[in-house]
């Protein structure tokens, strides 16, 4: 009864969407005005409608409501409740549905946040908006209706998968849909600009925000499905450069080229009409992104089932495509810029070198990603690019990027005098050359990109911490401040600039973990108890295995059993840690198992350990060890750049 | 002047990318074939990659557990398979769907690579092998 309340809602939602256009569509028109407020009545509850269809399904997910297909498939009984209420996002269905809520709240946020603000651009903003909303409302109503009964209610339904249920799981995949979404926003201002003719810097303004908030959760969500990647499947790493992480990977890299290059555009009026091809890009690769997942037309280890749902993704991405390149052409007079580039040495042309190393290695990546479908069409047959590819490719790319992270700052506007260059590199140059040489020397790594990425993170970071040191002592001599108030102050003054090399001081420490994982090393191994083996700095033992059922512990293993190994770990001969691998089997689901990573982190390597299978006759064991040096310098990486993004969007806008 | 200098500056990276992008393919490509094409066709192409199911009773491991070897099958053929690795995916089993990378020696492929269909696949997927 409740479920069919859900899916009336999004009906009439849908409804209440074309009539928000069509009503908008007059209102630009006629420019009756009563027509406007119309619109954007029906907006709101529209907004509210399918908010409220996401809370009856999240309801019904806590209830256990087996009669609807979508819970009976995702959820049970057993599952704990949190994991119940993340099954809204866990399927198709539910996930589409979820995206729409997301959608409605980032419209109807903008449309409160700019009520009496861009009276010209705003209609058409409302009415891009509910375009990409109509097209999620009609897949949601007529294709994945996520309140669809169940044809044979099974009230003891398998619940969610095991490997997602992990605290992560929790958080990955809202943040990687604020991200995703997010960028709807900032498309739709841009789109808005172009029909109203005017795209000076304020749209650009007025996005800032709404850029760098989806930039920063899509950052985010990244690491975080990585970190439960590491942590979940037992691999030892976090990025294979399958086709799904991938298809989160290229509107982030398009949409940094934007955050980078809408700076040129606010301080020298360039580059306008690469803005909004960049924002277009981003946008489009979101949908893009969402539609690899979901068609399955890559198979790929995390492909989602093949469905009919891809003809309409496809078909929806050609309709953005072709109003991209129709709008562009309609304005491609008020395109041309009218400043002019005036040196290569210029903080312009660093910004615009970035933006095409970005462009290109997410280019880079699209083609790998896509060479399966490529050769299946010109040859016949499927061929796959594998790991290799993607690290070859991109390291050239890399090392110029980490370079210019580095050099921007130093660079001035319009033009930068050789002499000032040999100035500001010197330093950095001479003090990164004799830390990498006396690290590469002293463990004898003659690797070429490790060591020339290990020069390059120092010596970016030399240099923005110099910034810091050179803006800190000047305020302190002229304002009288102490070091830390002068810090500070700082942050208030230029939160973009300061914030920013926090971001780039992030990003630099996520390279030193990257750089690591050239180091990481593997070994296989059976082993029996009491049997002592040696690896490396590492004295292993293993002491014994017992199995524990929801009998014998029924606290922490109500919904397992779980065959467990007790291990010694000495390292250079003290001691430094105790691990217990375990091998699960989830009763719910057919005892379908799962091996339980055991990990001892520290700050230069952590100590991975994945069992096998253990024979609980003979105990005898196999076992995978990895040692993955710096890995944790790539989560400390991404806090950072979380507090810089946070320093960066600035509570109070400036607008005109 | 210097727009044209910079147009150059442009066109040349394009340019190396792209070449940079498109060079020396056979080293990193792996073609995803079907067992019957790997038997009777040649390829230049060191590394490939099958898909297709665990046939029931063909898993065997070595004594140390550490190598496993089963017959992968896509509808009538069949093909013997070799992985070694200390954890094969939890899914691994009996009719297990699979895709496998590695080299082919001898009618054997010898895996490095065994995957299994992973947790994020939400729905039931097609036979389509």
């Amino acid at each position: 009864m409740i479920s069919s309340l859900g899916s009336s809602f999004l009906i009439i939602a849908l409804f209440l969407n074309i009539y928000t256009i069509f009503s908008m569509g007059i209102f630009l028109k006629y420019k009756k005005y009563q027509f406007k407020i119309s619109s954007i009545n029906s907006l709101y509850c529209s907004t509210l409608l399918i908010i409220l269809s996401s809370f009856i399904l999240i309801r019904e997910l806590i209830q256990s409501n087996f009669n609807i297909a979508y819970i009976s498939k995702y959820s049970s009984t057993n599952t704990p409740l949190i994991y119940k209420i993340t099954g809204f996002w866990a399927g198709m269905e539910g996930s589409l549905l979820f995206w729409l809520f997301v959608l409605s709240i980032y419209s109807i946020s903008v449309i409160l946040m700019y009520k009496n603000k861009f009276t010209k651009m705003m209609p058409w903003v409302i009415i891009i908006l509910m375009f990409i909303q109509l097209f999620f409302l009609i897949i949601c109503c007529f294709f994945e209706d996520p309140f669809k009964p169940a044809i044979n209610i099974n009230n003891n339904a398998s619940g969610l998968n095991p490997l997602l249920q992990h605290p992560l799981m929790v958080i990955h995949p809202p943040l990687l849909y604020l991200g995703y979404i997010g960028f709807a926003v900032p498309f739709a201002f841009a789109i808005g600009a172009l029909i109203t003719q005017k795209i000076d810097s304020d749209w650009i303004k007025a996005t800032r925000r709404w850029t760098l908030f989806p930039w920063g959760c899509l950052s985010v969500a990244i690491v975080l499905g990585g970190r439960w990647a590491y942590l979940e499947l037992g691999w030892g790493g976090y990025w294979a450069w399958d086709p799904v992480e991938n298809a989160s990977f290229f509107p982030w890299l398009t949409g940094t080229a934007y955050l980078h290059s809408v700076l040129i555009q606010e301080k020298r009026n360039m580059l306008k009409g690469w803005n909004i091809i960049l924002i277009m890009s981003t946008f489009t690769l979101t949908i893009f992104g969402t539609y690899l997942t979901r068609s399955g037309i890559i198979s790929s280890i995390h492909a989602f089932a093949a469905t009919d749902l891809g003809i309409w993704f496809f078909g929806f991405i050609i309709i953005i495509v072709l109003f991209n390149f129709f709008m562009l052409w309609k304005r491609k007079n008020l395109l041309v810029s009218q400043n002019k580039l005036d040196s290569i040495f210029s903080r312009e042309s660093g910004f615009l070198f970035n933006n095409m190393l970005f462009v290109a290695i997410c280019l880079a990546v699209l083609w790998g990603t896509m060479y399966p479908l490529i050769s299946e069409a010109f040859t016949g047959i499927q061929i796959t690019l594998g790991p290799s590819y993607f690290n070859r490719v991109i390291q050239p790319f890399g090392i110029i990027l980490v370079f210019l992270t580095g050099v921007g700052p130093l660079l001035s506007w319009r033009k930068t005098s050789i002499k000032s260059m040999k100035r500001n590199f010197y330093r950095p140059s001479i003090f990164s050359l004799i830390c990498t040489s006396v690290w590469s020397i002293s463990y004898k790594v003659y690797d070429i990109y490790p060591v020339i990425y290990t020069f390059l993170v120092l010596f970016v970071i030399y240099i923005i911490c110099s910034e810091f040191y050179k803006a800190v002592i000047t305020r302190v001599k002229i304002h009288k401040e102490t070091p830390i108030k002068a810090f500070v102050m700082l942050f208030k003054i230029n939160r973009t600039r300061y914030g920013g090399y926090i971001v780039h001081l992030g990003v630099m420490i996520m390279f030193v973990g990257f750089i690591g994982k050239a180091f990481d090393k593997e070994a296989n191994i059976s082993i029996m108890p009491n049997e002592t083996i040696e690896l490396e700095d590492y004295k292993i033992e293993y002491q014994k295995f017992w199995l524990e059922t929801p009998e014998t512990n029924p606290e922490n293993r109500s919904n397992h059993f779980s065959k467990i190994i007790s291990m010694k770990i000495d390292k250079d001969n003290s001691f430094f840690t105790n691990l217990f691998p375990e091998k699960r089997f989830y009763i719910d689901q057919n005892n379908q198992p799962h091996s339980e990573v055991a990990l001892k982190s520290t700050m230069l390597e952590d100590f991975y350990v994945v069992l096998g299978d253990v024979d609980m006759k003979t105990g005898l064991a196999t076992l995978i060890i990895k040692i993955n040096p710096m890995v944790s310098w790539v989560w400390i990486g991404t806090i950072l750049l979380c507090i810089g993004v946070i320093i960066c969007l600035d509570p109070k806008i400036r607008l005109k | 002047m210097i727009n044209k200098k910079f147009l150059l500056v442009i066109l040349s990276f394009v340019t190396v990318s792209i070449g940079w992008i498109t060079l020396d393919y056979k080293a990193v490509e792996v073609p995803y074939v079907s067992i019957q094409d790997l038997q009777t066709k040649q390829y230049e192409q060191e590394r490939f990659r099958l898909g297709g199911y665990v046939e029931p009773g063909s898993i065997n491991y070595s004594d140390d557990k550490l190598t496993v070897s089963f017959n992968l099958t896509q509808k009538k053929s069949n093909l013997p398979v070799q992985h070694f690795s200390a954890a094969i995916p939890d899914l691994f089993g009996d009719s297990a769907e699979v895709i496998i990378e590695g080299k082919y020696m001898n009618g054997v492929l010898i895996a490095d690579n065994l995957m299994t269909k992973c947790a994020s696949r939400y729905e039931e997927e097609s036979n389509t092998y």
